[in-house]
């Protein structure tokens, strides 16, 4: 890709990104409820508390102001005060968003490791049994409700056969100083097995429940553009070469039919930051979207704000990998 | 074929790994939310406070009967109506091992109650110790707490004030409060996973909590741990997979679950929080006591606790929780009569009946529509208007416009006294009095009852305005809803407490 190319698709995410700032601000602002009172709805403050409260959070000032000492903040990392935590957003967020990471990625990896190989077999075999059940579990794996779903991993793999836990990321008994924050690679890397496969085991469910609808969708997407590639010419002249038939499926198609499924992936993974949200709440998961939640109902501006403008930064990120991946994967595409 | 055979192997290895320690006296709460700061000072919000109990102790507790009770106080007296002398217990030690005194004492007040004591900040709790003007330190034993105008709840809401070292506090800042810890209580911060997991354990210096709740000592675990699980089915399973020992919060229609199963009970104990129907007083039709009176006997609420609060609640014939201080058990009760409901419509110039709106916010909707459902049959043909809670809220203002008809309706009572929550409901013009009543002779009670140091009297002041309040019913006298733990039955020696606090000084586990 061209140096200029990149800078031009770069600079096309200032608009995105303050456009999704205002979308976010005004939004906020639209929603009934004052926060104040919502804070104190636990023990009935007197009107002066309420005032102060007020004035201390800067909701006396006009909006127009409040926004661009939002934005200015924004963009030297300072998202002010977590009303609720009364700490700054910037380090609420920070705690929180290695789980939120360390999920994504185990989904994502499952997610591929499910996908791909399913993908290819229900193309080899177009038609037969397996294509068939694979798109019945494809229809099904996108249309459960997350929600749900994780529930009854929940009742079958930790209440009855109780080989799983319930919630939570580690148990008390590991205690693995961080290097990365990522619990399973920490673990691994301060030397604990036992650590290592506590971690994972917590892992498993959340991570299998978030992956499961975007391992639907790439399935599908790879079983497409595996059949495209295998009707190719390049493959007919490999078989007309006398390449065994393993190697023309494995290294030469596979390698161009993960071109969509990596894009695909890619962009999804945007939005396996929604599905966190859910699946976090479901399994005690502590990451960000968990947090989000909390905060929308308790209505913490910057926060929610905060954490928004962050899910929209990584979307609009992935994209632009995703973009790049797809130049890179496959020369002839140009930005 | 042979690698992935010893994949899934090494997989199935790995899920026979054992996840979880289980040792004898880790005890796990399974709890809804976590903690939002560690200083004391520095929130509004129950779940913290719950944790922050256990860390750190008060002045004064609420035994398991909700009497308050001195703590690291070791006992009190009230001088005059303004003034307060508490004498601190000796030998309380912080988790570091230094001594707490009186200075402890006085600088955690002062940081309660001065504007921009808390670096820079002024705490959110300031209110809850309401009008004190000055806390001194008498001589080494005694501190004194002077209050601007009468207040005879301050001991009653002292017990969710714990008290923080002042070197400590001076050394880490108020920032450095929000995450560490160097309390008075029975357990000590180990460590605080965010949003996952508050590790605490026993304090082996704890100089024993309160003389007046057995047993005094050390706590009986050796740790403990809050797991915060905010969703309910979550929680629930982990209850029931041993992974939690108690949880919070159980959902009604998770009892019999619970109760099914072999290692499991409900516990259950009252809240803190009254229901009622605010009838807008101010206007008609319920300006007249006895379309008011007719109201409350068309409501079954009999029926609307066993069937949609499943049985977890307990009727109220006033505005206090039957643990409260001052309650009055002898009010009489509207018993559910349709005919005689009739009767007084007609009586009040409404033969006919007539209609009214109920405004009601979207999480109380079913009992909502039962209560309207009910009184229709009566004649009081209620429409329920579904509303945002803060909308609904300015409409009702005691100060505004006063044009609703009906407003489903509640108020926390967190310090279980009267003072706060029949002043600010019942007491003319108050900020709570949604049903814009007002009784000279009520107004007159409560205000004798600010003042009144005998407790005794008090208590009986405020008894016999229980009594004109039920007789004016300026409500839909409601219920009050119950706090439900799921509790595993290798826990002993704890009990829920009405004050919703769950105290671990006192468990065990078998």
């Amino acid at each position: 890709m061209k140096p200029l190319a990149l800078l031009g698709r770069t600079l096309q995410l200032v608009p995105v990104l303050l456009g999704v700032s205002v979308i976010v601000f005004v939004m906020m602002m639209l929603t009934p409820g004052d926060p104040v009172e919502i804070m104190l709805a636990d023990q009935q403050a007197t009107p002066q508390q309420v005032e102060t409260m007020r004035h201390d959070m800067g909701l006396d000032r006009p909006a127009l102001e409040r926004f661009g000492v939002f934005l200015g903040n924004a963009l030297t990392g300072n998202f002010g005060l977590s009303f609720f935590h009364r700490r700054p957003v910037f380090d609420v967020i920070a705690e929180r968003l290695p789980a939120t990471i360390e999920l994504t990625l185990a989904a994502l990896l499952l997610s591929l490791i499910i996908a791909i190989p399913l993908g290819v077999i229900a193309a080899i075999k177009k038609n037969s049994l397996i294509d068939r059940m694979a798109a019945v579990g494809s229809l099904f794996g996108i249309s459960l409700p997350g929600f749900w779903f994780g529930i009854i991993l929940i009742i079958l793999f930790a209440v009855h056969l109780k080989i799983l836990p319930v919630a939570g990321r580690m148990d008390f008994a590991c205690e693995v100083p961080p290097i990365t924050y990522l619990l399973t690679i920490d673990s691994l890397l301060r030397g604990r097995p036992d650590c290592f496969s506590n971690a994972l085991s917590h892992l498993i469910l959340p991570a299998f429940t978030l992956a499961l609808p975007m391992a639907a969708v790439l399935t599908r997407v790879q079983r497409t553009a595996m059949i495209e590639v295998l009707r190719s010419d390049y493959i007919t002249f490999a078989e007309a070469k006398g390449l065994s038939r393993r190697r023309i499926l494995w290294r030469h198609a596979l390698k161009n039919a993960l071109v969509p499924t990596v894009t695909v992936a890619a962009i999804e993974t945007g939005s396996l930051l929604g599905g966190n949200m859910v699946v976090e709440t479901v399994f005690g998961w502590p990451g960000l979207g968990r947090l989000v939640v909390e905060s929308i109902f308790v209505r913490n501006y910057p926060l929610v704000q905060a954490a928004v403008l962050f899910y929209a930064v990584t979307y609009v990120l992935l994209n632009f990998v995703a973009d790049i991946l797809y130049t890179v994967l496959n020369p002839r595409v140009k930005l | 074929m042979l690698h992935r055979i010893s994949a899934a192997a090494a997989i199935a290895i790995l899920l026979s790994l054992p996840y979880g320690s289980t040792n004898a006296s880790e005890l796990r709460v399974g709890f809804t939310l976590d903690a939002l700061t560690l200083d004391p000072a520095n929130h509004r919000n129950r779940q913290t406070e719950t944790i922050l109990r256990n860390i750190y102790d008060g002045l004064l507790t609420r035994d398991a009967k909700m009497k308050v009770v001195p703590e690291l106080a070791e006992s009190w007296t009230q001088v005059d109506p303004l003034t307060y002398d508490f004498r601190i217990r000796q030998g309380v030690k912080f988790h570091d091992g230094s001594a707490m005194t009186a200075d402890d004492i006085v600088f955690t007040f002062e940081r309660l109650t001065k504007d921009g004591a808390m670096g820079g900040q002024t705490s959110p709790r300031k209110d809850l110790v309401g009008p004190v003007e000055s806390i001194t330190k008498v001589d080494d034993n005694t501190v004194r707490f002077k209050l601007k105008e009468p207040w005879p709840i301050l001991p009653a809401m002292l017990p969710v004030q714990e008290v923080v070292s002042k070197a400590f506090t001076e050394k880490v800042g108020s920032q450095g409060l929000a995450t560490q810890t160097n309390g008075n209580g029975p357990f000590k911060l180990v460590e605080w996973r965010k949003g996952d997991a508050i590790i605490l354990e026993r304090f082996e210096d704890y100089y024993g909590g309160s003389p007046d709740i057995a047993p005094v000592g050390k706590a009986c675990v050796d740790r403990v741990i809050f797991r915060i699980i905010p969703e309910n089915a979550s929680r629930v399973a982990a209850l029931l997979a041993g992974e939690a020992d108690i949880i919070a919060e159980l959902p009604p229609y998770d009892m019999k679950k619970v109760e099914a199963n072999a290692n499991t009970k409900v516990m259950k104990v009252n809240g803190t929080r009254s229901f009622f129907v605010a009838l807008n007083n101010a206007k008609k039709p319920f300006d007249d006591p006895r379309v008011r009176r007719a109201a409350n006997m068309a409501v079954n609420k009999a029926l609307i606790i066993d069937k949609i609060l499943l049985g977890t609640a307990v009727p109220l014939n006033g505005v206090l929780s039957p643990d409260a201080f001052g309650f009055n058990p002898d009010l009489p009760e509207y018993a559910f009569d349709v005919e005689a409901g009739k009767a007084l419509l007609a009586e009040a110039g409404y033969p006919n009946g007539l209609d009214v709106t109920l405004d009601t916010e979207g999480a109380y909707k079913d009992m909502a529509e039962a209560v309207a459902a009910m009184l229709t049959k009566v004649g009081i043909r209620t429409k329920v208007a579904v509303g945002e809670g803060s909308t609904i809220r300015a409409k009702w203002a005691p100060a505004g416009e006063k044009k609703g008809d009906m407003y489903f309706n509640s108020w926390g009572n967190g310090s279980l006294d009267p003072a706060d929550i029949f002043v600010p409901t019942l007491r003319t013009g108050d900020r709570g009095n949604t049903a814009f009543y007002s009784n000279k002779e009520v107004d007159a009670l409560l205000d004798a009852a600010n003042v009144e140091l005998d407790q005794t009297k008090r208590a009986d002041l405020y008894k016999k305005a229980q009594v004109l309040v039920n007789k004016d019913a300026p409500w839909i006298f409601l219920w009050l809803p119950q706090d439900i733990y799921g509790v595993s039955k290798r826990v002993t020696g704890w009990e829920p407490s009405a004050d919703s606090r769950i105290n671990l000084h006192d468990a065990c586990v078998k």
